[in-house]
């Protein structure tokens, strides 16, 4: 068989039959990264073609053999490419039969052969409700220590650190303004726009002032800050303390005596539950902000109109309602992050993992809680 | 620029820093093709920041850092890739991608890099474990390994794409003394072996005696280099009596 000639490779190589059965192998020139991938391609097609039952590889000129040039030699070597034949490599140099001795074919069948078991479904649904349980009891054991903790606070308050409480509600709170004012002007918006026109139909569409001020005060304004506290605080406080714990901060400060929750978790928790009903007072006004320009512009009503209109249907118990429920949001919002933060496992996906946890139960917790309390509401209203 | 005969890496009038500080000013020093190269210094002194900038994570004030005669922070595109080939880098903290068993992440360069088929993938991965004496954690996650076992990991990772030079950073600390010393092994068979050349950062004396051929010591008050030569030589004949006493372990 001719010497190969493929061009732009930096080896060649020839395949000699020289007997029945025996065959000659010979490389020359750079066996490397960029030209292997083509050798072994080749080889494999040139050898299983024909029937080998001896292999001499002849290394004696090359001038240059990196790893995936040895991972070639070892495959051949291994008879990989020519079943049942015996193999023998000649002329490689000292230093690359070495390496070439790195090479194993039980760590390769090992790794082959490693398939991860998977879990029947009895176990995976064991180890999720056991999960399920554990996760429950800290949650519980999580709430209780917390509520001790704020309730020692309020009756010493020197034990807070209001230093601390004063930069969380700047961070979590005075930061979050423009980007609340944002959203909920535009939700404000979408309501007044969206209800206009089949209100119109009705010739009911000065409701639609109505309509806003009590969506917004009752129900947007706390859901809407609570989910915004949530995804834009609550994450940076699972992921402080979940960086925290992989660190081993938490543990440092155990060791000085000083409890996570006291130190870290109740001035956040404080935080939240005093910036929550400010926040959502400043959602509410942004919402309506973001409705009246529709009924002006849109509905062509007046402004004296529009802002009577909206006084009149709003009461003093809606407002209350509205602020009650961020009273309970701020307070989920911060504890379950905070939670989550400190459940912070290990591993590099760790503080991820608690950063999402962190969001979802909140927001999952903030609409069970809005729906609890709306039906409360609605019934003591009747 | 000319490269001096046997030199891999040259460091011409290097001067580093951030913010307007100047950590190292006018560095000159070369690495000599297949030695184990040592860079020493007190903590604080800009060794790491040094080995950073040799390897092209940040770009110096001026001067240049040439390896293999090309400049690596000037270089861009696929010419910068050719010279990152050159090198591999274990990192302090070993750098191990987490979510990767051991075998994957010394397989991620040949995945990204090279066409090579699955099976010779596995095995040069495999080799390189075996190398580094981890063939039997090839399917272990990084958490699961011990800091030294890591170490390996990220040196057989440092070395699956048969690079001439491997830079250290700090490869013995937080090790017990045992696995100190079989990294040391390791360091030396791979110089002599694979004729690779080291380039390491360390603080560790019984390391840069054991492995070290040539160190520079630097000297954050002089804010360059104050003694070059074999730690040995050094440890006696240094003009600075606190480089003879850092070398000797002794309060100064």
């Amino acid at each position: 068989m001719p010497a190969n000639e493929a061009p732009n490779l930096s080896v060649r190589w020839e395949v000699l039959k020289a007997s029945e059965g025996a065959v000659l192998l010979t490389f020359r020139g750079d066996l490397d990264t960029s030209a292997t991938p083509t050798v072994w391609q080749a080889l494999e097609k040139e050898l299983l073609g024909i029937e080998v039952s001896s292999l001499e590889i002849d290394a004696q000129h090359l001038a240059y053999c990196d790893s995936s040039g040895l991972a070639l030699l070892y495959y051949l070597y291994t008879g990989r490419m020519t079943p049942g034949a015996t193999v023998r490599i000649s002329g490689l140099s000292p230093e690359l039969q070495n390496i070439l001795g790195s090479f194993s074919l039980d760590d390769f069948k090992a790794l082959q052969g490693h398939h991860p078991v998977p879990r029947s479904l009895p176990v995976e649904v064991g180890a999720a409700t056991t999960s399920l349980l554990r996760d429950l009891r800290e949650q519980l054991e999580f709430i209780g220590e917390v509520t001790m903790d704020l309730a020692a606070s309020v009756c010493r308050p020197r034990l807070m650190r209001w230093k601390e409480v004063f930069r969380v509600f700047e961070v979590a709170g005075v930061n979050a303004l423009p980007i609340v004012a944002l959203i909920t002007m535009l939700v404000g918006m979408v309501i007044a726009f969206e209800s206009a026109q089949p209100l119109e139909e009705l010739g009911a569409q000065i409701m639609v002032a109505k309509l806003l001020g009590l969506v917004m005060t009752r129900e947007l304004g706390p859901v809407m800050a609570a989910i915004m506290l949530a995804a834009r605080s609550g994450s940076a406080f699972a992921a402080e303390l979940g960086t925290m714990k992989v660190n081993e901060e938490l543990n440092a400060l155990q060791t000085m005596g000083l409890a996570p929750i006291q130190f870290l978790v109740v001035q956040r928790v404080m935080a939240g539950i005093l910036l929550t009903p400010v926040l959502t007072m400043y959602a509410m006004y942004a919402g309506l902000l973001g409705g009246v320009p529709v009924l002006l512009f849109v509905c062509k009503f007046p402004l004296p109109m529009v802002l009577e209109e909206i006084q009149g249907s709003v009461q003093y118990g809606d407002l209350a309602e509205g602020l009650c429920k961020s009273l309970v949001f701020g307070t989920i919002v911060a504890s379950v992050s905070c939670l989550r933060g400190l459940q912070t496992g290990v591993g590099p996906r760790a503080v991820g993992d608690s950063t999402t946890r962190s969001v979802v139960s909140s927001i999952l917790l903030i609409i069970l809680a809005d729906g609890l309390i709306a039906s409360i509401t609605y019934t003591l209203r009747r | 620029m000319i490269e001096p005969p046997g030199s891999i890496i040259v460091v011409r009038n290097l001067t580093i820093g951030y913010g307007g500080n100047i950590v190292l000013d006018r560095l000159n020093f070369e690495v000599r093709r297949g030695e184990v190269f040592a860079i020493l210094g007190t903590s604080g002194s800009g060794k790491s920041t040094l080995l950073k900038h040799m390897i092209g994570l940040y770009q110096p004030l001026s001067g240049e850092v040439l390896i293999s005669g090309e400049n690596l922070a000037a270089a861009e595109g696929p010419a910068r890739l050719r010279i990152l080939r050159k090198f591999g880098v274990m990192y302090q903290s070993s750098a191990l991608f987490g979510s990767l068993t051991a075998v994957e992440n010394v397989r991620l360069p040949l995945d990204e890099f090279t066409t090579l088929c699955d099976e010779a993938k596995d095995l040069i991965a495999l080799s390189k474990l075996r190398l580094v004496g981890l063939e039997s954690a090839a399917m272990k996650l990084p958490s699961d390994l011990s800091g030294g076992m890591q170490k390996r990991a990220a040196i057989a990772r440092a070395i699956v794409l048969d690079p001439c030079i491997l830079f250290l950073d700090e490869p013995s600390a937080g090790l017990d003394p045992i696995t100190s010393a079989g990294l040391d092994a390791l360091i030396r068979e791979l110089a002599k072996g694979l004729g690779i050349t080291f380039v390491m950062v360390t603080h560790e004396l019984p390391s840069i005696y054991s492995v070290a051929d040539r160190v520079i010591m630097l000297d954050p008050k002089a804010r360059g280099i104050v003694a070059e030569g074999s730690p040995s030589w050094l440890r006696e004949h240094a003009t600075q009596p606190w480089v003879r006493n850092f070398l000797k372990r002794e309060a100064a």
